[in-house]
């Protein structure tokens, strides 16, 4: 995982985002087991404390869970994978709503460039911040 | 945890210390943040029992630093301070000597996480290596503290990081740590805690986590405040 945090947003909020978006993505799948703590910390170059912050509000999100001393792993909960795709959409889509507002275009035109250009972007991936 | 109680400190007619606390907690990195000469050394040396302090107090673990605290405490200077004809394993051998706390595992495991060889003399190492090797003959000791002068200090940007590695490491374990710098850039996200001093004061003390959740601001962003508001 090669990941630039940004300095204004708290690193534990980042870390819970980049999980989500994984798990969207499909490139964690249910069940999988997930770094320990120090392997995240060392991997993302943050703080440890702040990957354990990460890993309790997930636990309490219900996106990972752990049993007894096992490594934790994502959670297998159908609900919640698709909770987290369906608010990973919207936020993208109110982003986008957001910035093409202060433009000014009529949403017939929007929605053309978007079906135009839907398929000959989508190759390309936006890097985290 | 290490306590620093308004400590003041003069030079000679200059009042280098004017009075400084802050907390630095067992399994969290503190960083004291000023540009030079504002006292972060002479700090590092108060809490060490280096240098006397004129008034105030200091606490480790609750009491007060004594002969035996120095298997509970270190200090890495910002250079080395062994003699350079010395090699990397001869330093090991003196530490080894001077120090209960040695772990001559741990000592094996930096040498490999540095990719250092210990054959190597001091005086023939880059000034990367030579960082490296300082650092390394305090982390490989079995303390609960650690003080770090300068660690990022005038070596080069994959050193640097290098370095920063440690910081998220096993190696570092749930050791308490406390640096000094004067460039936060690099390690924002490494950090838990920042203490801004100017002139022999602290301005401010937070977390860093907490000023981003609270109030959106970046250490950089806070430091502007104190140090240009």
């Amino acid at each position: 995982m090669n990941v630039k945090f940004n300095n204004r947003d708290p690193v534990y909020v980042q870390v819970i985002r980049l999980f989500k978006e994984q798990i969207a993505r499909g490139y964690f799948e249910p069940g999988q087991e997930i770094p320990s703590r120090r392997e995240l910390a060392n991997q993302l170059k943050i703080n440890p404390n702040t990957a354990q912050r990460a890993y309790k509000e997930m636990e309490e999100q219900g996106l990972v869970f752990t049993e007894g001393n096992m490594p934790s792993r994502i959670t297998k909960d159908e609900a919640v994978l698709k909770r987290v795709r369906e608010e990973l959409i919207v936020e993208a889509v109110e982003n986008f709503i957001g910035s093409i507002k202060t433009i000014n275009v009529p949403l017939s035109e929007v929605l053309e460039l978007v079906k135009e250009k839907y398929d000959t972007e989508s190759g390309e991936e936006e890097g985290s911040e | 945890m290490i306590e620093v109680k308004n400590v003041k400190k003069k030079y000679g007619r200059k009042q280098v210390l004017k009075g400084v606390s802050f907390t630095a907690e067992k399994g969290e990195i503190t960083c004291l943040i000023g540009i030079n000469g504002v006292g972060k050394t002479t700090i590092m040396k108060a809490i060490m029992a280096l240098t006397p302090i004129d008034s105030g107090e200091i606490l480790i673990d609750g009491e007060k630093i004594r002969k035996e605290s120095f298997e509970k405490i270190t200090f890495i200077p910002d250079a080395i301070t062994m003699l350079p004809q010395m090699k990397i394993v001869d330093a090991f051998t003196f530490m080894a000597d001077f120090y209960k706390s040695w772990n001559p595992e741990r000592a094996k495991e930096l040498l490999q996480f540095f990719k250092l060889d210990a054959s190597e003399r001091i005086s023939d190492l880059s000034k990367g290596n030579t960082a490296k090797v300082n650092l390394l003959l305090g982390l490989a000791l079995d303390v609960d503290y650690l003080l770090m002068d300068e660690p990022f200090s005038g070596i080069d940007i994959f050193t640097r990081e290098q370095i920063a590695d440690v910081f998220t490491s096993h190696l570092i374990e749930d050791r308490g740590v406390v640096i000094t710098t004067h460039e936060i850039n690099d390690i924002e996200h490494l950090i838990d805690r920042a203490v801004l001093i100017d002139n022999g004061e602290v301005l401010k003390e937070f977390s860093v986590e907490e000023v981003r959740e609270n109030e959106g601001k970046s250490v950089v962003d806070v430091m502007r405040e104190v140090y240009q508001g």
